[in-house]
């Protein structure tokens, strides 16, 4: 399967996580990005070129389907995230499961203050994340990603001849 | 060289990116319309296969409170069964309590208006083989009862004790067909003796036989049929029972039936007469 066959799988995937969350709890976004993991995943294992347009893909889809007015603030701030995490990848030896979960705490955290900021700047009203939440939210998504991340590549390997 | 190329590539792309997305956020703000076509296209695509994903996880989700409801009803149900069958056993209790205060009346005024002293007794078993029809009482020498002694219930004759124990005595029932007692018919005054019938307790009958009673007596369907204390083991006037059928004559005497007003295979409480009852006045005889 090519990479960009994998991602779009993934970011429909994604829209599937998502949307079955929000019959489950309200508010998902505030615990969990599902766009965010599939950024990270795409960002590590391809690269920052390919985290960077993942992360545009990913985030336009998901200000489309799940985002308000204003569409591209998430799309911005998963194409920098995807690009800066697919960077560190490349510079920094990140491959155990606690490893990547750091990276995803940190990638949550990045996008969400991202997000905020654009969201400032363009004078677009938004709801706030307060702190508490935003780790939350960081925390939840680590360990679902560290976990995830894990499952991906144990199938990888298996599948490999 | 070779890896710089790539890295430049990615560099220029990110800020073409970045740029990109400013104008087409800024083209927003402004209140353009600038990604309307993006939007449809976007949500064209995605939006059935999240409606049907949307109705999957409503499905899952109703399922899954259905399955929790179920789980409650069903622990529900079961605590409600279980309480039902604590308030049906009290019930039951206090149905007992209540049947057994009436029938512990009935024998008190019994044994108020019997003229001779009384022991009460239990019966703690019956009919402990189908030959014979026999009762088990509670209370035997030791308590005073004697061997012939009267048994008698709030609603009728029961039978004679023929055997005795320190603790227990068996009981003759009036049904048994090796019984009898001297009887008498109220309203005419016919006497005769009453027994357990031969073939009708062997078909499982509840009749009692009325013996030796004239061709001509005077006996219909419904006389009382009462103790006439001439066979000097029940008092004189107890209820046997009721005249249920009178047939053709058979030999010298007619056929009667006599339906016995005790109910035998209800009996938990009976009188022990202490006493054989005082002799009494031949009665008047039938002509």
């Amino acid at each position: 399967m090519s990479r960009a066959l994998w991602t779009a799988v993934a970011i429909a995937g994604a829209v599937l996580v998502e949307t079955a969350l929000t019959y489950l709890v309200a508010s998902p976004g505030r615990y969990l990005d599902p766009f965010l993991l599939v950024v990270i995943y795409c960002a590590l294992s391809f690269g920052e070129t390919h985290g960077m347009l993942a992360g545009a893909a990913a985030g336009w889809v998901q200000d489309v389907m799940f985002g308000g007015r204003v569409l591209g603030l998430s799309a911005l701030a998963k194409l920098v995230v995807g690009f800066s995490v697919g960077l560190a990848g490349g510079r920094f030896l990140i491959a155990t499961t606690a490893a990547r979960a750091l990276v995803v705490l940190l990638a949550a955290v990045a996008d969400a203050l991202l997000v905020e900021w654009l969201a400032s700047v363009f004078s677009v009203d938004s709801r706030g994340l307060p702190p508490l939440a935003l780790a939350a939210r960081a925390t939840l998504s680590a360990l679902v990603g560290g976990l995830l991340f894990a499952l991906v590549d144990r199938r990888v390997a298996r599948g490999r001849p | 060289m070779a890896q710089a190329a790539p890295a430049r590539r990615s560099r220029f792309l990110l800020v073409g990116l970045i740029l990109a997305h400013l104008t087409a956020i800024s083209h927003q703000v402004d209140g353009g319309t600038g990604v309307s076509l993006l939007q449809r296209g976007v949500l064209g695509v995605l939006s059935p296969l999240q409606r049907g994903v949307g109705a999957t996880a409503f499905l899952a989700s109703e399922l899954w409170r259905g399955w929790a409801f179920h789980r409650e009803t069903y622990a529900e149900n079961r605590r409600l069964r279980e309480r039902l069958r604590e308030l049906e056993t009290e019930l039951q209790l206090r149905s007992y309590r209540a049947q057994e205060s009436v029938r512990l009346r009935e024998l008190l005024a019994l044994q108020q208006s019997v003229p001779l002293e009384t022991i009460a007794a239990q019966v703690v078993s019956r009919d402990g083989v189908p030959w014979f029809r026999t009762l088990t009482l509670d209370k035997g020498e030791g308590d005073g009862v004697r061997l012939d002694a009267a048994v008698i219930s709030a609603t009728g004759v029961v039978g004679r004790v023929f055997a005795t124990g320190p603790r227990a005595a068996r009981v003759q029932v009036l049904l048994d067909r090796d019984s009898g007692a001297a009887a008498i018919v109220e309203r005419s005054r016919v006497s005769g003796v009453v027994s357990g019938q031969v073939s009708g307790a062997d078909a499982g009958g509840e009749d009692l036989a009325l013996k030796y009673v004239p061709e001509r007596a005077d006996v219909v369907v419904g006389d009382v049929v009462l103790t006439s204390g001439l066979d000097r083991i029940f008092p004189k006037g107890l209820v046997i029972g009721r005249v249920r059928f009178v047939g053709d004559v058979t030999g010298l005497f007619r056929d009667v039936r006599v339906e016995p007003s005790a109910r035998f295979s209800r009996l938990e409480e009976v009188l022990v007469l202490k006493s054989a009852p005082p002799p009494l006045e031949t009665p008047r005889s039938v002509e």
